[in-house]
């Protein structure tokens, strides 16, 4: 018996409604959770000083500064080299084996666990390039790690320019470098922004490539140099909660950790539709 | 007579093919300058692609190579030695469909200038005045020059596509590829006011699916049909005396 698209039609919106609703619940719920329970413990003092007793009393403020800088480094390296590929293989080449096997193979590492990368990490800069555990071992592997994801955006975001832009800019004169430059990059940037932020909120809540990479010693202090060991704040929590330190600090950590991707998600969001506002205004 | 005129663009036994199939087979067609060509053939016939070999925007396309020449001034513009930028400079295109580059109107018009170097403002003003006067649109436009180009409509587009040619002090052809083809009768008459005025200074072709059109602003028609070029000559003889059947039918609207 064939049910009346009537119905059919009432139950996909209640099917997709229900989907949609569970997925927000839970994640409101995680939030809640955590903010509730970390959010009396988080004060400026806890923010802004440096933690004591491997971190039973005293603040966060070295692993808030790392948290920030280990990110922000990583994409530094790796939005050039991502965003170049990507322009290579869209722009520069055509569509044959060779990109088909480099796609397949940035979906590959797109997809491995990160303790891997802090495996290879820890095995490449830590010992074979001798550069110990510091801030600068992390983020080059934080690097690594997030390249893929970069390069793909990127990729679809590049892809997504339509090509009578292209076909424009070249009946004007325009060589392949300048129309990358002044037509295809701007109008791909959103997309481009979009595999940063992804890329970021990797590597904020990383804790396996970390730790292996940039260390795990209680910091005194914020770190002055790139050849320092970090502790990041996920890396922080972990360490709380598994050797049972404290409850309380981990939350309290926790809660600072959630409202500092917020923070960073809410800033970028913002710049890309200035961006955008002023180029269709 | 028309055809004492020096060949502006000379084209010699062109073909052009896709993979393996040839979409243009063995054209000759001298281009006088200062004149309109009108080319009209129905869809498939190759129109677009033998414009689009005027100013070698098929280069983008890999699967496609050229035999045969076309000449610019007398130089094979197929030559190796000859710069496809310089080119695409002096032969200027318009699209179909109007395609403003997500910027102000005043960046869309400087695109071309500015790749050539032109840095002074004093110019680029002087170069956005003198375009957007030649394609009829300074007075719609001169206040909210830094408004986004995409907020106009389609036919202001194209005329701020022909500006921005226009704008490119190297460019000495213009082609246009059905360039009303969706715009209003008014903006249509826009343009093509524009393109007899235009011609004393440029060499224009133009393809085109409206018969009429050619018909009102072509001096010369040349009709394309399945990647040959049947008939060309004077557009009153195309459309009055067509030597060929096959343009009798086809002006006449017999089939197409």
């Amino acid at each position: 018996m064939r049910i009346a698209p009537k119905y059919t039609q009432m139950l996909a919106v209640a099917v997709l409604g229900g989907a949609t609703a569970f997925t927000v619940v839970v994640l409101l719920f995680i939030i809640v959770f955590v903010l509730s329970k970390g959010l009396p413990g988080v004060s400026s003092e806890f923010l802004f000083s440096a933690p004591k007793d491997s971190g039973l009393s005293g603040g966060i403020f070295p692993m808030l500064v790392a948290t920030f800088v280990l990110p922000l480094m990583a994409i530094i390296i790796a939005l050039p080299l991502g965003v170049g590929t990507a322009v290579y293989l869209t722009e520069y080449t055509r569509e044959t084996r060779l990109t088909r096997v480099l796609r397949f193979g940035t979906d590959c590492l797109a997809g491995i666990p990160s303790i891997i990368f802090g495996l290879f990490g820890f095995i490449f800069f830590v010992v074979m390039l001798k550069m110990g555990w510091c801030l600068l071992s992390g983020c080059l592997t934080l690097a690594i790690m997030v390249l893929p994801t970069i390069i793909r955006t990127a990729e679809e975001a590049i892809r997504s320019v339509p090509n009578s832009y292209r076909e424009v800019s070249y009946s004007l004169g325009a060589t392949r470098w300048e129309t990358v430059l002044k037509v295809v990059l701007p109008n791909a940037l959103p997309g481009i922004v979009t595999g940063v932020m992804l890329g970021i909120g990797r590597s904020i809540g990383e804790t396996a490539a970390v730790i292996f990479t940039a260390g795990s010693i209680l910091p005194r202090s914020i770190p002055v140099s790139v050849f320092e060991p970090v502790r990041t704040l996920s890396v922080h929590f972990y360490i709380l909660a598994r050797e049972g330190i404290s409850n309380e600090k981990a939350y309290a950590a926790a809660a600072v950790l959630i409202i500092t991707v917020l923070l960073v998600n809410l800033a970028a969001y913002g710049m890309m539709h200035r961006f955008i506002a002023r180029r269709s205004r | 007579m028309t055809a004492k005129l020096p060949g502006k663009l000379i084209v010699r036994d062109f073909h052009v093919f896709h993979e393996r199939t040839e979409a243009l087979r063995g054209i000759n067609l001298d281009i006088q300058a200062n004149r309109i060509l009108g080319i009209i053939g129905p869809a498939g016939s190759g129109k677009t692609t033998f414009l689009r070999a005027l100013n070698r925007l098929n280069d983008l396309v890999p699967e496609m190579h050229v035999e045969g020449q076309v000449l610019l001034d007398g130089q094979d513009i197929y030559h190796p030695s000859f710069d496809v930028v310089s080119l695409r400079k002096r032969v200027g295109m318009l699209f179909a469909l109007p395609v403003a580059l997500p910027m102000s109107i005043f960046e869309n018009v400087v695109y071309g200038p500015r790749l050539s170097g032109v840095r002074d403002r004093v110019r680029l003003n002087e170069i956005v005045e003198r375009s957007l006067k030649a394609a009829f649109m300074w007075d719609e436009v001169k206040d909210r020059l830094q408004m986004s180009g995409l907020r106009l409509s389609g036919g202001q587009q194209q005329r701020l596509c022909l500006a921005r040619v226009l704008a490119m002090e190297e460019v000495e052809v213009i082609l246009l590829d059905e360039p009303c083809s969706g715009l209003d009768p008014i903006s249509t008459a826009k343009i093509e006011e524009a393109l007899t005025v235009l011609k004393s200074l440029y060499t224009i072709i133009l393809v085109t699916n409206n018969t009429k059109q050619a018909a009102r602003v072509a001096d010369n028609t040349a009709f394309f049909l399945t990647g040959e070029m049947v008939e060309y000559g004077n557009t009153e003889q195309i459309f009055t005396v067509p030597r060929d059947a096959r343009t009798n039918d086809y002006v006449t609207g017999r089939f197409g």
